[in-house]
């Protein structure tokens, strides 16, 4: 049993507080009974505060027959109390009692210190035959033959064998104290280890949330950072797009072909920045959550069409053919037709410039489901199974990705191959954009590629009710 | 330190620091093996997992004075494993000296400097200053081939903080010296810092004679 007051301090020590902190009332008890029952001699344990922790004994016929006279009751109450409280320091007191009988007080220490003792008996030596005069003689009544009579009946035992028996129960006594205290270490140990790591792992858990709360204010910081640079530079941007149209109009007098063919690049160029600057502020607004999505239904042949006429001069730049399909049960989506646009646009981009000369970039739009519980699926088994949708595909013939990269594609400013930057150009801001578009209309989107076969993305996004 | 005035009691802490498999226990067993039983308790081994400590040994040393003052000893080791650094702190707890017990072994030098490093990280933890808690290192296992030598150990003694010890604890060979040293070194810090001769009227050469006389001799590292 656990004693409240061994707290860590004795513990650290690795010491025993009390007795009955690591020795059982029972298994004391046990014990002793044992002893009894071998060698019928009474025996008690008591702690170093004087708690009776075991008492195995019979009432003996000479102490009832004492205790019927005052002063044999006086004598005998007076013989106990002093056994009792009777403490030796290292070693064991033989006390003698009136009646000729003896106890036996035998220390406990352990570790230097007292922790307790067991007095055995009372016995009368095995070496006294007669009764004392200082029992015969106890009162004036006094029955003497009664009370030899009774003497007689006492547990008897040779001195060196009491010594001999004391000392094995003092050899059983000192090893259940030390597997007591042993078993009571281990216990508190783990104990103590394990809140010890808890402390440790609380510690450095703050310590990961504080780094991570810094991390998402340096984050929000970047995406304000981007948002306002962004704005700043479109507003001169827009001027430079504004006058170059112009000078390419004859607003300003007629051009020279060099002049015309420079202009032509100063605002392609200027279109190649305003789409960069567009994203990044799309970014910030997804990044933000401030988006404004304009839901509507929106018809997938139109979307397809709008497309493949915007997409149609690049491929056929690139020498790359254009397949779009819509499937006749197609359902209408449900979304903000300039978004929907802007995700296949990026798509449909990609695809055509990843795409070897002479490829074959397709579009699909066909009738799918979604889960109604979202694109994680969680809670699926309390929502209805699945909603009617429509799945978009855009899959090239190009190089492909290799697995590794798939997981970091949807990362803004991730690029597979630096290289590819290079040739193609790009911020590796699309499919970020598309990513959260998609997120935004409560779809899905998921990618599959074998390097040097292709790469394929399906979109589910949520169709617009039937009556719509 | 724990002081009872009224029974004349010190109880002091010891604890066998190292990396793993360095030799604590077996120095508390050596200990336990060549000291007085009038001295030494028990050893206590207190949990193991195929023979490696997982707690700490624990092994109980009195010392009766003449004066009438009683002195505790308690020596514990601690498990070197780098994992169970939580149990290592704890047994820190409240100790007056550390026993630093080093691999002799060269490929063991590594292991050394980062358990020493770790000892002084959990002592500042446990809010005792490592540059005032008396320290020793015992270089163990002198009986192994490639390890530092006498002449290397000799060097390391002449700019070492720490008093620098040799054995071959498995064998016996120099885990009394060592302890006497600890006590020793232990003893003259508790006197500084307690003034124990002044109020228990032992000085610092008498509690060592006492030692002495109680924990047997060993014969030393023959032929080293």
């Amino acid at each position: 049993m656990m004693h409240d007051q061994t707290d860590a301090a004795d513990i650290m020590m690795g010491d025993v507080v009390r007795l009955e902190d690591v020795l059982s009332r029972d298994s004391v008890t046990s014990v002793c009974r044992s002893f009894f029952s071998l060698f019928g001699l009474p025996v008690r344990v008591i702690t170093h505060e004087g708690d009776l922790l075991a008492d195995v004994h019979r009432d003996q016929p000479l102490c009832n027959y004492l205790n019927t006279l005052d002063a044999g009751e006086r004598e005998c109450a007076k013989t106990v109390g002093v056994v009792r409280d009777l403490e030796p320091e290292l070693q064991t007191t033989v006390h003698p009692c009136f009646t000729g009988a003896v106890y036996r007080i035998v220390p406990l220490e352990y570790q230097g210190r007292p922790i307790g003792r067991f007095i055995v008996g009372p016995y009368v030596p095995a070496e006294t035959t007669q009764p004392p005069a200082s029992l015969l003689s106890i009162d004036a009544p006094i029955d003497s033959a009664a009370a030899c009579e009774h003497f007689e009946t006492m547990p008897r035992v040779r001195e060196h064998i009491a010594k001999k028996i004391s000392d094995h129960l003092k050899g059983v006594l000192e090893l259940l104290l030390f597997s007591g205290h042993r078993a009571q270490l281990a216990s508190t140990m783990q104990v103590a280890s394990v809140r010890e790591n808890y402390r440790e792992l609380a510690e450095k858990n703050e310590a990961l949330k504080s780094s991570l709360d810094e991390l998402k204010q340096l984050d929000q910081l970047k995406s304000t950072f981007l948002a306002t640079v962004s704005h700043e530079l479109r507003s001169p941007l827009t001027s430079i797009i504004g006058y170059t149209e112009m000078l390419e109009s004859g607003a300003a007098g007629a051009l020279s072909d060099g002049q015309a063919e420079f202009l032509g690049t100063i605002r392609s160029k200027a279109d190649q920045l305003l789409g960069l600057i567009s994203s990044l502020l799309d970014l910030g607004r997804l990044e933000a959550n401030s988006l404004d999505l304009k839901h509507q239904s929106v018809d997938a042949h139109a979307l397809l069409s709008d497309l493949a006429a915007t997409i149609v001069p690049t491929a056929n730049r690139r020498n790359v053919s254009l397949d779009v399909q819509v499937g006749d049960q197609t359902p209408k989506l449900w979304g903000d037709p300039v978004r929907l646009s802007q995700i296949l646009l990026n798509l449909a981009d990609n695809a055509v410039k990843f795409s070897d000369e002479g490829g074959t970039v397709t579009i699909r739009a066909e009738r799918g489901e979604i889960d109604a519980a979202g694109a994680s699926g969680l809670g699926a088994a309390l929502f209805s199974a699945s909603r009617p949708a429509v799945v978009l595909t855009v899959e090239d013939g190009g190089m492909g990705i290799a697995e590794q990269s798939l997981s970091k594609i949807f990362d803004a400013f991730y690029q597979v191959d630096a290289g590819t930057t290079r040739v193609h150009g790009g911020a590796g801001l699309g499919l970020s954009i598309v990513k959260q578009l998609v997120d935004g209309h409560e779809g899905k989107i998921e990618v599959t590629s074998t390097p040097g076969e292709g790469t394929t993305f399906v979109v589910t996004l949520p169709a617009a009710d039937e009556d719509a | 330190m724990q002081i009872d005035f009224a029974a004349k009691e010190l109880t002091v802490k010891l604890v066998y620091y190292g990396p793993a498999l360095s030799g604590k226990t077996s120095n508390l067993r050596a200990i336990h093996w060549l000291g007085t039983s009038s001295a030494c308790g028990e050893l206590m081994t207190l949990e193991t997992q195929n023979d490696r400590t997982l707690f700490f040994d624990m092994l109980p040393i009195t010392v009766s004075s003449g004066t009438g003052l009683k002195v505790r000893l308690k020596l514990f080791t601690v498990p070197g494993q780098v994992m169970h650094n939580a149990t290592r702190r704890l047994v820190l707890q409240g100790t007056d000296g550390v026993a630093f017990i080093a691999d002799s072994q060269r490929s063991e030098a590594d292991a050394n400097r980062e358990s020493f490093l770790n000892l002084k990280r959990n002592l500042q933890e446990n809010k005792i200053d490592p540059d005032q808690i008396p320290i020793i290192i015992q270089f163990n296992k002198r009986d192994m081939s490639s390890i530092r030598t006498d002449e290397e150990l000799e060097l390391i003694a002449q700019r070492s903080k720490e008093p620098i010890y040799k054995a071959v604890a498995t064998r016996g060979y120099g885990v009394m010296q060592t302890l006497r040293g600890l006590i020793r070194d232990t003893w003259a810090k508790l006197e500084d810092d307690h003034q124990l001769e002044e109020k228990f009227g032992i000085s610092p050469i008498r509690f060592m004679t006492e030692v002495e006389a109680k924990l047997k001799h060993d014969p030393g590292p023959r032929g080293r």
